[in-house]
């Protein structure tokens, strides 16, 4: 780790430099940090924003969409000007317009089994933003094999979800161990979104993720954090980790090549057993 | 037998199940379909073709908008 910030970096960070839980040595923590970011719509937007200006040295984005018009009630880090350009592309612009300490990989692709285990573990967090149920479980069980923290949130309609899954604690399975059928769970596409709702709630995501690399704080671990827009009320749902959790119970998986993500994320040859066991 | 279904984000409601009941017709009882909420246990997901074996449950819904 550096601990030498220049005269501008003393500037820029001062608010959080000022700070004894940050200070010097964990704005230097945060230059140093690698945190890959899943999507870079309504969540990612403003993980990346609040990211880079925290100066969370290095951003790795994926996603292989494009900008639609449609997108820019909500995803702030696009702007008109961008309507057709990649969504990694646009969000290199601006982290590249807000703070040029921050260096962004982009991954112009879609996080897939093929690439999952490539990408992940060169950093040191995920932040998923992701938009589908496929991505989540992928996610979760790389970042899990791996040992990596996820800051994990999801949104629908006017409520939203966090909770932060890392290696000691239960991990997403352990919740939600598959997910429903496709087509099953409508998407905001199809329901809308409240505009500002992926603000509140990828700002908490982007919080777990700075707390995770100051090593500061409590992280949400084991609790899913239910936030309702409509009534600005936070329910907190507790859950444990499962014996019988395929990804991170007592008889875990070694590898994620028996699990198929297209269809419905069951792991092979345990999935029969574990539901039955539950 | 009577059951508290507490759906995250709605507050508890009292439902009245026959013996025999699974914990997917809990969740129909308070208009959820068990294909999109995950029914938890003392912070455990069950199975909701088993029979309900608790009078408390949470209901919480998997949602995956991003």
């Amino acid at each position: 780790m550096s601990l030498s910030l220049d005269a501008t970096q003393l500037d820029r960070y001062s608010r959080h430099i000022i700070m004894d839980e940050i200070g010097p040595e964990g704005q230097a923590a945060l230059l140093d940090g690698r945190v890959l970011v899943v999507g870079a719509g309504g969540l990612g937007a403003p993980v990346i924003q609040y990211l880079a200006a925290a100066g969370v040295g290095t951003i790795g984005v994926v996603d292989d969409d494009t900008v639609e018009r449609s997108n820019l009630q909500r995803q702030v880090i696009h702007a008109d000007s961008d309507v057709g350009i990649p969504k990694v592309e646009s969000a290199a612009a601006f982290v590249a317009d807000l703070n040029p300490d921050i260096t962004v990989e982009t991954y112009e692709t879609r996080l897939s089994k093929a690439n999952a285990a490539d990408i992940i573990p060169e950093y040191d967090l995920v932040v998923d933003a992701s938009d589908n149920f496929p991505t989540r479980y992928l996610v979760n069980d790389v970042c899990r094999l791996a040992e990596i923290p996820v800051s994990h949130g999801a949104i629908y309609r006017f409520e939203g979800q966090v909770t932060t899954l890392v290696p000691e604690g239960p991990c997403y399975r352990c919740l939600f161990p598959e997910p429903p059928e496709p087509g099953t769970v409508p998407d905001c596409a199809t329901t809308g979104v409240l505009g500002v709702l992926p603000g509140t709630v990828g700002c908490l995501q982007a919080t777990e993720a700075v707390k995770l690399l100051l090593d500061t704080g409590e992280p949400l671990v084991g609790t899913m954090l239910c936030y309702d827009a409509m009534d600005l009320s936070v329910e907190r749902v507790p859950y444990r980790a499962r014996d019988d959790c395929p990804i991170c119970g007592t008889d875990p998986i070694d590898s994620i090549a028996g699990i198929e993500y297209s269809g419905g994320c069951q792991v092979e040859d345990v999935g029969s057993d574990r539901a039955a066991s539950q | 037998m009577n059951v508290t279904v507490d759906v995250v984000g709605e507050g508890a409601r009292e439902v009245t199940v026959d013996d025999g009941a699974t914990y997917a017709d809990l969740v129909e009882a308070v208009d959820r379909s068990p294909q999109e909420v995950s029914v938890l246990v003392d912070g455990s997901p069950v199975p909701e073709d088993q029979p309900v074996e608790t009078d408390h449950v949470q209901v919480l819904r998997l949602i995956k908008g991003g």
